[in-house]
């Protein structure tokens, strides 16, 4: 067993580009989820605005690439209004159902053959980070050098991302935190212990919940947009229902309703995603059996990872719904 | 045993205005604040509230009784925009009522309280009482990000909701998370957070359920102080030695309608109301009261 | 005794965990890391004018990679489907030798012979490709039959859709959770059905004697089928009885509630994976068979049996629902908790009959599923927002809602695929999703609730 390398990676894994986009998907789902109460499980179609807003300039607009970030915000916005406009009214899980039916559809559009004008198809679109990678080497970073210290050494390209995704995780840190400190932030936080006493007090509910919606919404574009980047193509099969549960994972994990909580729980969910990753790789070199049976082999050690992530959701869920730091006097997603 | 009250003038003017109002079920009232008319709401066939004509006089503290059922809080819900009755029409200061969405209805000088109260257990009192204040600029997201823009008017308002904590003695718990005050106290902080929005007319739905005698009294001088203060109130209780001892006039519901209106001492000998209350815990208590 | 939730949870995990993988196991893939999974599917109608995506084997597959050396060439299988190892995850060129289709068949325009792979489309170990033959629209049909036909098959996945809806309408009405696992619990049935019917328990060999078992101890679908809907109850009754219901009595929220559900549904979609594999499977009886015509509209015995049984399900559940006193009982929770209890109705007894029932005819729907097209792991997560689309159209929380409101899907969703494309034939049921919502928030068979 090579403990070296099974560290090393998870070490990479704490802070890698994974968690970078995590981070910043989570950030927005907080502000929906944990600040909030809007049980926003549509997550990854946000993300999906962002990546196919920079993926569309170079496949279908043939405009210079940063034309995508207002692009892609335009299309987030214009998701939370269809999500948000049926259901904000209703009790919180019509939003829930609407949200994960969205994703999908927009999932299931993006990669048709139909729209593969548009979009791509299932293929996706590749070919548009030109320039970002271009001023990545304007500031003199090269792409095939390396950078950085064991056990944190990437390739010039990895590092580039990696500055600008925590660098972005940073500012939208910092804006979800100042604004969840400000009488905006209260009102959403009322909302989610209470929305009738909040309109009782002559606050429009409703507006605020779009809001918080769309500007969650939109910080998971963003998200959608590094993770594009870092890949250097669009995938429509990465914004399944799946991304958006995991993205739930690590903000319980790290705690709701706190700022470094998604931050926190995404570099967690991905050091020790990474670490088990690696570890069970390693295990199941050689099919794990008793007697006949056989218990794990290599091509189910993903899987496996998976199923240790939904446990821990659930785990979470029965024990420490605040999260791993979370206080619970001040967490609350369900008002009682 | 009223003899030693003091009142204010403007509520002293609304006692001697409503000596001469018909006690008849809708009576019209001198200078009413808010009127209603044909309220009518249905849930599935059943009709819970159907109520010909309603006034509450101004600068007044009227009470709104009945027994179980009668459609006090639906029509409480209907009157504040949070449920919307199958037909009818309402004014409040003058202006139709009708389709107006329950926030605007508060922030047009109408506030309500809740039957079961809506303290929000995980913000501290005094955020409580800070969301309660209007038109805050920080309210706006994009202001948020910007302290400057708000930090002069969030210190007036924390100073206006310190004001009002002491004068309801509930300043030593200001930094508390309302989750862990009492029942009484949550009644208190609610009523206190309403009184944040300005608001001209106080509805408040069952002030004294769950409250301990001790505050009960309390809690009685704090909405005759509303009164005193210019503010119209009012109120849905059970608790008849509260409705008796504080209000100017008394309305009650059965079954949907308006079946009776007086002062409390017609009230209370009233036969119609008697009927209705019979055979209920209430109608002990209201015949005791006599 | 009570014994912790924690202690609960880990029993029910390790007994379903182990009897799925132990009924599993057997299924062995390619060991390799990485593979091509390239699947050959005859869309064109037959002459039942039927599209059932019939697999085509004997093709030959070629797999290259980017220098342009070949890695292997395979010849699909029966089932229309060469899997092909790779040494790791890269970019691979996958042509498909056009000469060697059947006679007469074509490739689609929309998946030609030549198809790249990239590295980044191994989103797990195993890449698909698929090659489709013949043309979807056939033109000899008429219009209106293609519409008869159509909105036949609409009814047989409105069934399904009606059959798994009713769970999840009650359980939200009884206990307010919207249970994101449903979909799960579809394919529990699926996948059981399938071990009795074609993985087989040989140690239930000794059966034999009965007929429909077999010495290998595999059962007729016949036996399997029952056999699946029952272990479905059972998972449903586990699940009430390990975590929701020890949840309630501690007052654990709904929001937390559903968000444990959503990990549910990524541990047991991924344990299906694990066991099961990505592929889609066949039940072992009726794969294929030849259609009865009824004028326009053709079906085959199987589709038809499978209609009216469904149909005798759904028709048992209603009038149970309608005339026993359990189901007034749970018609009664549903409506009103408040004031079922206080009409002395014991509302957990009430909660637990309707897991169990909703488990069994969640496995029921997931088993008509699978007959209709395959087994495979995500066979209910696919279908879960259908049914989201369903019960709400029927109005949350009304048993009688979710079985029209899944009926009303299912022929929306097939029906709708003459004017949008298949592969967006969903779509639709989003649309109207949204139309409830806007227009009619407590769907078509529920009441508006009572605000204080």
């Amino acid at each position: 067993m090579d403990w070296n390398l099974i560290f090393e990676n998870s070490l990479k894994g704490f802070i890698g580009i994974n968690a970078v986009y995590f981070a910043i998907a989570a950030l927005g789902l907080n502000v929906q989820f944990g600040y909030t109460g809007l049980l926003n499980f549509g997550q990854a179609g946000f993300m999906a605005c962002g990546a196919y807003g920079l993926g569309m300039t170079a496949h279908y607009f043939d405009i210079s690439f940063w034309w995508g970030i207002p692009i892609g915000i335009l299309f987030s916005v214009v998701l939370g209004l269809l999500m948000g406009i049926p259901t904000l009214r209703l009790r919180a899980d019509y939003l829930a159902i609407v949200t994960i039916a969205t994703a999908e559809i927009i999932r299931l559009v993006v990669r048709s053959v139909k729209f593969k004008t548009y979009f791509g198809g299932s293929d996706g679109i590749n070919g548009f980070s030109g320039s970002f990678r271009k001023l990545g080497n304007d500031f003199g970073i090269q792409e095939s050098d390396k950078y950085g210290f064991w056990p944190f050494k990437f390739t010039g390209r990895e590092f580039w991302v990696l500055i600008v995704g925590w660098l972005l995780v940073a500012i939208f840190g910092f804006v979800v935190y100042k604004l969840m400190k400000s009488p905006w932030g209260r009102v959403l936080k009322a909302i989610r212990e209470d929305e009738d006493a909040v309109k009782s007090l002559g606050k429009n509910v409703y507006s605020y919940k779009m809001q918080s919606l769309i500007l969650g919404g939109v910080i998971g574009t963003v998200s959608g947009m590094i993770f594009a980047l870092d890949r250097g193509s669009v995938q429509p099969d990465n914004y399944s229902r799946d991304l958006t549960f995991y993205i739930l994972t690590a903000l319980v994990l790290g705690g709701v309703a706190k700022v470094s909580g998604s931050i926190v729980g995404s570099m967690m969910f991905w050091g020790l995603f990474t670490f088990m990753d690696n570890f069970l790789r390693q295990v199941a070199k050689d099919p794990v059996s008793i007697g006949n049976f056989t218990i794990m082999k290599s091509t189910q050690v993903g899987q496996l990872n998976f199923i240790l992530i939904g446990i821990t959701l659930i785990l979470l869920m029965v024990f420490r719904p605040q999260g791993v730091f979370g206080n619970r006097k001040e967490m609350a997603f369900d008002g009682r | 045993m009223d003899a030693e009250r003091t009142y204010g003038e403007t509520a002293a003017q609304a006692r001697e205005a409503l000596q001469s109002v018909d006690r008849v079920p809708g009576s019209r009232k001198p200078n009413p604040i808010l009127t209603a008319d044909n309220i009518r709401r249905e849930f599935g066939g059943i009709v819970a509230v159907d109520v010909e004509h309603f006034e509450v006089q101004k600068g007044s503290i009227t009470a709104l009784i009945g027994p179980n059922g009668a459609g006090k809080t639906t029509f409480f819900n209907l009157l504040t925009g949070f449920d919307q009755p199958n037909s009818g029409q309402w004014n409040f200061n003058g202006k139709s009522m009708d389709g107006v969405a329950s926030h605007r209805t508060a922030a047009l000088g109408m506030v309500r309280t809740f039957q079961l109260t809506k303290s929000l257990t995980k913000l501290s009192v005094i955020e409580n009482m800070r969301l309660g204040a209007t038109d805050q600029k920080g309210e706006k997201w994009w202001n948020g990000l910007f302290a400057g823009l708000w930090k002069g008017q969030e210190a007036e308002i924390t100073e206006r909701a310190d004001q009002l904590l002491t004068r309801f003695k509930m300043d030593h718990m200001r930094d508390e998370y309302a989750g862990s005050l009492s029942g009484g106290q949550r009644k208190l902080l609610e009523m206190a957070r309403a009184l944040m929005t300005n608001p001209t007319l106080v509805m408040l739905d069952e002030p004294m359920a769950g409250v301990n005698p001790a505050l009960k009294q309390s809690l009685n001088q704090h909405i005759r102080g509303l009164r005193d203060d210019g503010m119209t109130v009012l109120f849905v209780e059970h608790d008849m030695d509260m409705v008796h001892d504080i209000s100017d006039w008394v309305i009650v519901m059965a079954e949907g309608r308006i079946i009776a209106e007086g002062t409390p001492d017609d009230i209370s000998s009233n036969t119609a109301v008697i009927d209705a209350y019979l055979g209920t815990r209430q109608g002990q208590s209201l015949l005791e009261g006599e | 005794m009570k014994s912790s939730p924690i202690a609960r949870l880990l029993i029910l995990a390790t007994a379903i965990f182990s009897v799925l993988g132990f009924a599993l196991s057997p299924a062995q893939a390619e060991d390799s890391e990485y593979a091509l999974r390239i699947q050959v599917k005859d869309q064109g109608r037959t002459a039942d004018g039927k599209t059932d995506n019939q697999p085509v084997p004997g093709v030959e597959i070629t797999v290259t990679d980017s220098t342009g050396s070949v890695v292997e060439t395979g010849v699909t299988d029966a089932e229309g489907i060469v899997i092909i190892s790779v040494p790791t995850r890269a970019d691979y060129t996958v042509s498909l030798n056009e000469a060697t289709l059947p006679s007469g068949e074509q490739l689609d325009a929309k998946t030609p012979a030549i198809q790249n792979v990239l590295t980044d489309s191994f989103v797990t170990k195993t890449k698909v490709v698929t090659y489709f033959t013949g043309d979807s629209q056939n033109v000899s049909q008429s219009g209106f039959e293609r519409v008869a036909q159509r909105f036949s098959d609409g009814i047989r996945l409105g069934l399904i859709l009606a059959m798994c809806s009713v769970g999840l309408s009650l359980i939200f009405g009884t206990t307010g959770l919207t249970n994101f696992a449903h979909g799960e619990m579809v394919t529990f049935g699926g996948i059981m059905a399938f071990v009795f019917n074609v993985t087989g328990l040989t140690f239930l060999g000794f059966l034999s004697f009965i007929p429909g078992i077999q010495d290998d101890g595999t059962f007729h679908i016949f036996w399997a089928a029952p056999l699946g809907i029952i272990l479905g109850g059972g998972f449903g009754w586990a699940l009430n009885k390990g975590i929701f219901g020890p949840l309630r009595r501690r007052g654990i929220g709904l929001v937390t509630q559903m968000v444990l559900t959503v990990g549910l549904s990524i541990a047991l979609r991924n344990f299906f994976l694990s066991r099961f594999e990505g592929r889609t499977r066949p039940f072992a009886d009726f794969s294929l068979q030849r259609a009865w015509d009824f004028g326009p509209v053709s079906i085959t015995p199987r589709d038809f049996i499978m209609s009216i049984l469904c149909l005798a399900i759904l028709i048992v559940t209603a009038l149970g629902l309608r005339f026993t006193r359990l189901g007034k009982a749970t018609r009664a929770v549903s409506d009103n908790p408040d004031l079922a209890s206080a009409t002395g109705i014991d509302s957990e007894k009430v909660i637990r009959l309707v897991w169990i029932l909703g488990g069994c005819l969640a496995a029921a729907g997931g088993i008509f599923r699978g007959l209709d097209e395959q087994v495979s792991f995500d066979m209910g997560g696919r279908l879960l927002f259908l049914l989201f689309a369903g019960i709400t159209l029927g109005g949350l929380g009304s048993a009688f809602g979710a079985l029209v409101g899944g009926f009303v899907i299912g022929i929306l969703v097939e029906v709708s695929s003459l004017v949008v494309p298949t592969e967006l034939k969903t779509a639709p049921a989003l649309v109207i999703l949204i139309l409830v919502l806007l227009l009619r928030p407590e769907g078509i068979l529920g009441r508006a609730q009572r605000v204080g």
